[in-house]
């Protein structure tokens, strides 16, 4: 079994008093208490100033239903681009119900993934920008022969 | 302008034989516009009963914007979790003691929350959001 720890930290001076979060997690497999002990690697890719939606995990290749977790940033510096971040088939506007959230140059966001949809990214913004992520798997489906 | 910081570490010795996996990422929380930093936020945290639901709505707020959600279950029996999902499709599954954080656009006028509910057993939550707008309710008459 492996062992894979996050934490996250979270600082804000929007109040009158300083807000603190600080967490940390063992990423563990669905109602268990063991941990993940599988990856499908850490990926980057550079996307084009305006992109469709492209798939960036894929349903299938995950054993559904279960406790998956999913790391996404965008690694570029300038905050005037972003990434569209969806859920199922479609990433490409501000409007499509499945949008998840939109992510500026240097955010990130982890969450939880039950792997049964897809999560799709789509560009936009004035210069090219670079994607990086990781799934953390509760299950992988080998691929057929 | 208020300045919201939010920083994620990632590590494992184990996962990948011969290497040590350590991803440390941080980001300053922007509104919409990208000009000024987030300036308002609300924190709770809730229960909820085994198969029932809860969302963190936004009703009021602003679509298509940039907000942020952190949500932490807080639960400390392994057995259970918390499901999540937004317009109707559950998205993941949110493990006791596991946290998630995400940006939250608000896509649409309608439909949009965070939704939260509980499988195996009640199940505690803590959560914030940072948000970039947000319309208090007009008053009524009477």
């Amino acid at each position: 079994m492996a062992t894979i720890n996050a934490s996250i930290s979270i600082s804000s001076d929007i109040m009158s008093y300083p807000a603190r979060i600080n967490k940390t997690m063992t990423m563990k497999k669905l109602a268990s208490c063991h941990g993940l002990e599988e990856t499908t690697g850490l990926r980057t890719k550079k996307f084009g100033l305006v992109t469709t939606a492209a798939v960036i995990a894929e349903a299938g290749e995950l054993t559904s239903g279960q406790a998956h977790k999913m790391y996404i940033r965008n690694t570029s510096s300038s905050k005037a681009g972003y990434f569209f971040v969806a859920y199922n088939a479609s990433a490409a506007g501000a409007t499509t119900t499945e949008i998840i959230g939109k992510l500026h140059g240097g955010d990130w966001m982890l969450f939880p993934y039950n792997g049964a949809t897809n999560i799709t990214v789509a560009s936009d913004g004035a210069e090219e920008q670079t994607l990086e992520y990781m799934v953390f798997a509760d299950g992988i489906v080998a691929a057929e022969g | 302008m208020a300045t919201t910081t939010a920083t994620v570490s990632i590590s494992s010795g184990d996962l990948n034989p011969g290497s040590t996996l350590s991803i440390n990422a941080s980001s300053t929380l922007m509104k919409t516009g990208l000009t000024t930093g987030m300036e308002l936020m609300e924190m709770g945290n809730h229960t909820l009963a085994v198969d029932t639901e809860k969302a963190l709505s936004l009703a009021l707020g602003e679509v298509n914007g940039s907000h942020f959600v952190y949500i932490c279950n807080t639960t400390t029996d392994d057995t259970r979790y918390i499901e999540w999902g937004l317009h109707e499709t559950m998205i993941g599954n949110l493990g006791a003691g596991e946290w998630m954080f995400i940006p939250w656009n608000n896509a649409v006028t309608s439909d949009s929350e965070v939704e939260l509910e509980a499988k195996i057993g009640a199940a505690t939550f803590e959560y914030a959001i940072f948000k970039s707008a947000w319309t208090l309710p007009a008053a009524g008459g009477a």
